[in-house]
């Protein structure tokens, strides 16, 4: 019987079961799901992972050595996307990787539908990270704390860390990933945290700083003059910068 | 009395009217320097450079892009701060420009600060408070982000190499193609006035490339580069003219970028051509923004493109598949076999692709999926090449058929460029009248249909 492994949907859960996968049916077809998205079907086998970091460690050695770091950085944003047969995908890769010649190439076999699936995912992860570190803004509260808060598709948090780590070392700062429940937090001259499960606290966001209004007016102000009336071109604007970013930048609020 | 207006006026009043004057400077980049943060202050760089926004004119807006002050002592015609004009002066002080740029940046709203200026008082005096500015930037306030600082034409050569130093790309604007059209719009500027400048920086980056290479950690002289910029349609310049411009430019001053600003008329003046009817144009800067990346990229040259015969662009078709049609006795091609140079001269084959061609045919024929796969754009490469000796469909390698071929891909073109000049009316239409007539101003000549 085929055997399904039921995980969380997080990093550590997925590489879990890659972990009993690869070690219980590496040469049979298995199915990866996720808790709460599984739909029951007939003739399988549903097995609960007990997911823990020595699996997962374990996992992403075996890919770092034998599909090389390209494959690994694929691997780790295509796990981070949205899609629900991402984890079946890299378990597949993993056993394609066995059939060709020199398994590090196997990102360039995009001929294989299930490469073409995580090439196509961790570029969807990449991508959307780099529009976060665009269009993020972060508002300043009363006590000199940097808080933005993004509902992206993806789990995009860990791929922005380092970026605005690197940005901000002094600042005090999080992000808030209203879609999947995670918080950044990063603490002057510390490296970054992501804390799981957070809930924004409405009130102590509301408590904006007195520059803060002032900056956003002096922003938004900017915003309008910069523009030449003679070249406007709404289309274009929407073509580079998508409406669904828009809701947390100061600039088109308020029109 | 001045001294009044300035104290009284509010910061936003300020950043309104100096950010206002700034917007018809086109270069809004923050590529071309890779830099991380040293820990100590804020910011950093990024290679590739980052947007941040978009206006509703649908620019990029990477930098917070200001003038220092709109107080000018020249005269430009095409200019909105010139002397003769009556409108509100203002300056900034150095320290304003500073927090500004910190405090927009530590909210991501920016990359960095594009700092340009009327010319006060002198060049010099204006270039020292430009230097001061970037100094208490970069040393008090330990800013590593982004920043693009105008040379001002005339100013000392000590000063201009000291604030190289401390900015990231530096440029003076080339404003007009040619030296006659410069004495006429700008008769305080000398075409002289404007290159010694840019040789000063072209000549200091080099001497600092010895420096860096001897010690590793001596300091950078402008490391993203230096730009310029020129205006089109403002003087009776030909295409042909204004590209080989750019080509002299990219090959003497080992310039990065040069940018077009389609003329848009702020100015009532007798000089300057009344386009204020029909609209910037806009396709014309876009066509010579794509002839400039077949120069930089492609390797195109000028006289390749256009020539006294033909000196302007197609309003049709893209420079590349003009260039093409012109030379249809090289094609087709055989995609397995053809040099690297040649596979950038098809069109729907950018530089990506063709890299991605000539590793992977070193591991077996390609065929047309292949290349469909690697993001070449069939629907205009197919007339131009061969995949192991065959075509994709049945094609007449005829200038008129694939014309008439390449017309019906529906690159978008701005309405009315089809021909059409009629649609139809509803009731609720806002008609423009006069936008059409936006591109009598690019007399191409008209493609063969």
């Amino acid at each position: 019987m085929k055997r399904i492994y039921v995980c969380h949907d997080t990093l550590t859960g997925i590489y879990s079961a890659l972990h009993d996968a690869w070690v219980e049916s590496r040469n049979d077809d298995a199915g990866i799901r996720f808790r709460g998205k599984i739909q029951q079907q007939f003739f399988c086998d549903y097995l609960i992972v007990d997911e823990n970091e020595v699996k997962a460690a374990k996992i992403e050695r075996l890919i770092k050595r034998h599909l090389g770091y390209n494959a690994y950085w694929a691997v780790y944003h295509a796990l981070l996307s949205d899609e629900e047969r991402k984890a079946e995908a890299v378990f597949h890769i993993m056993q394609e990787a066995r059939r060709i010649q020199d398994s590090h190439k196997i990102m360039d076999h995009l001929g294989d539908e299930n490469v073409a699936l995580v090439f196509e995912l961790s570029r969807r992860v990449s991508n959307e990270s780099h529009m976060y570190e665009e269009f993020i803004r972060f508002r300043e509260l009363q006590n000199g704390v940097l808080v933005s808060e993004i509902s992206p598709r993806t789990q995009v948090l860990t791929c922005i860390a380092e970026h605005f780590a690197d940005r901000f070392p002094l600042e005090n700062w999080m992000i808030f990933d209203r879609t999947h429940r995670e918080a950044l937090l990063h603490k002057a001259k510390e490296p970054c945290r992501i804390l799981l499960d957070a809930y924004p606290d409405s009130e102590m966001l509301g408590k904006l700083s007195d520059d803060e209004k002032r900056y956003e007016i002096l922003w938004k102000g900017f915003f309008k003059s910069v523009s030449i009336r003679e070249r406007e071109n709404p289309k274009l604007q929407q073509t580079h910068l998508p409406i669904r970013y828009r809701d947390m930048m100061p600039e088109f609020s308020g029109e | 009395m001045y001294e009044h207006i300035q104290t009284e006026m509010s910061i936003y009043d300020k950043l309104n009217i100096l950010s206002d004057a700034a917007k018809y400077d086109v270069a809004c980049t923050s590529s071309g320097v890779e830099r991380r943060g040293d820990g100590s202050g804020m910011g950093n760089c990024r290679k590739a450079g980052i947007c941040h926004s978009f206006s509703a004119d649908g620019r990029c807006i990477s930098l917070l892009k200001i003038l220092f002050t709109n107080e000018c002592i020249f005269d430009c015609k095409y200019c909105v701060n010139r002397s003769s004009n009556d409108v509100v002066r203002t300056s900034f002080t150095p320290d304003e420009v500073c927090t500004l740029t910190m405090q927009f940046y530590r909210r991501n709203y920016i990359e960095g600060l594009f700092l340009s200026s009327g010319v006060m008082k002198s060049p010099d005096y204006t270039m020292e408070l430009l230097y001061a500015t970037l100094y208490r930037l970069r040393n008090v306030y330990n800013f590593q982000g982004y920043i693009h600082v105008k040379a001002i034409p005339g100013a000392d050569q000590r000063l201009i190499r000291m604030t190289g130093y401390l900015a990231d790309r530096m440029s003076v604007n080339i404003e007009l193609p040619t030296a006659e059209g410069l004495r006429q719009l700008a008769p305080h500027k000398t075409r002289k006035n404007i290159l010694t400048p840019m040789k000063l920086v072209q000549e200091q980056t080099k001497e600092n490339r010895y420096e860096i290479a001897v010690r590793k950690n001596s300091p950078r002289f402008v490391p993203a580069g230096q730009s310029t910029q020129m205006i089109i349609g403002a003087t009776p310049e030909t295409d042909f003219q204004i590209l080989n411009v750019a080509e002299s430019l990219y090959d003497k001053f080992e310039l990065k970028r040069v940018f077009y600003s389609a003329f848009v008329p702020v100015n009532d003046e007798i000089a300057l051509p009344a386009v204020k009817r029909k609209g910037p144009p806009l396709l014309r800067e876009h066509r010579l923004y794509q002839a400039d990346w077949l120069l930089r990229f492609y390797q195109f040259r000028a006289s390749e493109l256009l020539d006294e015969h033909n000196p302007n662009f197609n309003v049709f078709l893209d420079p590349k598949c003009c260039w093409a049609l012109k030379h249809l006795e090289v094609f087709p091609i055989e995609v397995n076999r053809a040099e690297y140079h040649m596979l950038l001269r098809v069109p729907g084959i950018g530089c990506k692709s063709a890299s991605r061609i000539v590793k992977a045919r070193r591991m077996g024929n390609l065929d047309f999926q292949d290349l469909k796969r690697m993001g070449v754009v069939l629907k205009r490469a197919v007339y131009f090449i061969t995949c192991q000796g065959k075509m994709m469909y049945k094609i007449k390698i005829d200038e008129d058929y694939i014309t008439r071929n390449l017309l019906n891909t529906k690159e978008r073109l701005p309405e009315g460029a089809d021909g059409m000049t009629y649609r139809q009316l509803s009731l609720f239409d806002d008609m423009n009248f006069g936008v059409n007539d936006a591109f009598e101003t690019v007399s191409g000549k008209k493609a063969t249909i």
